[in-house]
């Protein structure tokens, strides 16, 4: 058995945590109150457009989210008294203390009447060149993406002809060696050794390598090894969705189990998805190269509903059920 | 996913030499736990472990100095493969 004793990590994000991952792809910058940033958790990650609660109605005002000033919510408060619109925004932050951030879209300011107002409530304030509807999109999937579940796993991630794969098995089984004859055959390599899994989405998990040691990879006799530099950056893959676990058993340990028709399709659960997984015996000389090939490109021809094991069996099963005359 | 089995051992060690667990010290570790083909070695940093017989893995951990972490063995030597690589950090992995 492998010994899997990863814990899933379900990460928390803070404001000061958005900031620098979505500096760049956002081109935030601060307005105020920067200095709170990292006190404040974002508890979820949909930005709100707060028309409603400005307008009075805060009855089901979504304070625990990122609310976001566009063109709208600024010609509103543009077009209050200086007073009204410290009450209105007074009567926000009063209603829920919760709110993360705001920022002001379109590369807006704060209006100069308000800063001092905006300053006493802590509440941090980021401006975005971007328009509304961009920007809620963008730091929705960079959120998500931050979020995601996620889990180390011990084994060498691939893309395949488009089918991500994970092989996985004892330390010095030959992960690594059968990647490295993959990667020769023109297939790319994910992560080495160790591979982080995060959930992208409802069916969707993802693999890619630990910073620290992407693009190299550890063969026994060489050494570490660096392999863009060796194969070219195309053998390299930054990150790829999972669709087959392929894991490596030596020949003794509980041959019986071994699916031999390919009917039986099992799947491991990882990170709440289900994922195909199918079971190989490594014995010595078996070149396993060609057969995690085959896995791969079978798993993409039954993922476009052609299952040649359930196709075979229901060609034996019509044949058998009517048998023609013996014709000899 | 295995759950250890009863007669896995822990130990606490902390990562004393300068510069971490970087590539040499990786190698020395994993030697050590090859010489224990039937024990099953971990070294766990917080909610993750890796596997005490794989370089890269023993990479991922940016094992830092000053970093605490807990290496666990179950099998027939579980106690000698923990004293062996005890002996690798108390050294400081042979580098002052």
């Amino acid at each position: 058995m492998p010994a899997l004793v990863w814990k899933p990590e379900y990460p928390a994000i803070t404001v000061a945590d958005f900031f620098r991952e979505g500096q760049r792809s956002l081109s935030l910058s601060w307005e105020a109150n920067e200095e709170s940033a990292s006190r404040n958790p974002i508890r979820e990650i949909a930005p709100n457009r707060p028309g409603l609660a400005l307008a009075g109605f805060t009855k089901y005002f979504a304070s625990r989210r990122i609310q976001v000033l566009g063109l709208a919510e600024m010609n509103y408060l543009r077009s209050l008294s200086h007073r009204q619109c410290i009450r209105v925004l007074a009567g926000l932050v009063r209603a829920k203390s919760t709110i993360p951030a705001v920022v002001l879209a379109r590369g807006r300011h704060l209006p100069a009447y308000v800063r001092s107002f905006v300053e006493a409530t802590r509440v941090p304030v980021l401006r975005t060149p971007l328009v509304t509807g961009e920007f809620v999109t963008a730091a929705t999937v960079l959120m998500e993406r931050m979020t995601a579940p996620r889990i180390r796993v011990a084994g060498t991630m691939l893309e395949i002809k488009g089918v991500g794969v994970l092989l996985e098995g004892a330390p010095g089984i030959g992960k690594s060696e059968i990647a490295l004859a993959l990667i020769e055959r023109g297939h790319s390599l994910v992560a080495d050794d160790t591979t982080l899994l995060r959930r992208t989405g409802p069916d969707e998990i993802t693999g890619e390598a630990v910073e620290i040691t992407k693009s190299y990879m550890e063969i026994r006799g060489i050494g570490l090894i660096s392999v863009p530099s060796l194969f070219g950056i195309g053998a390299l893959r930054d990150h790829m969705h999972l669709d087959l676990i392929i894991h490596m058993q030596r020949p003794q340990d509980g041959d019986d189990d071994l699916d031999r028709t390919g009917l039986d399709s099992k799947t491991r659960d990882v990170l709440g998805v289900k994922i195909p997984l199918i079971t190989v015996p490594v014995a010595a000389g078996r070149d396993l190269t060609h057969v995690v090939e085959v896995a791969a490109l079978n798993q993409r021809l039954r993922a476009t509903g052609y299952d040649a094991a359930t196709a075979l069996d229901e060609r034996l099963m019509h044949r058998l059920s009517a048998p023609e005359p013996d014709k000899r | 996913m295995s759950t250890p089995s009863p007669e896995t051992l822990e130990r606490g060690v902390r990562v004393l030499n300068r510069y971490g667990i970087h590539a040499r010290p990786a190698a020395l570790l994993v030697k050590a736990a090859a010489g224990f083909p039937d024990t099953d070695i971990f070294i766990r940093k917080g909610d993750f472990a890796v596997n005490a017989k794989s370089i890269m893995g023993l990479l991922t951990l940016e094992g830092h100095h000053g970093l605490d972490l807990v290496l666990s063995a179950s099998g027939p030597r579980a106690a000698e493969a923990l004293d062996a690589l005890e002996t690798l950090f108390r050294n400081k992995f042979h580098e002052e």
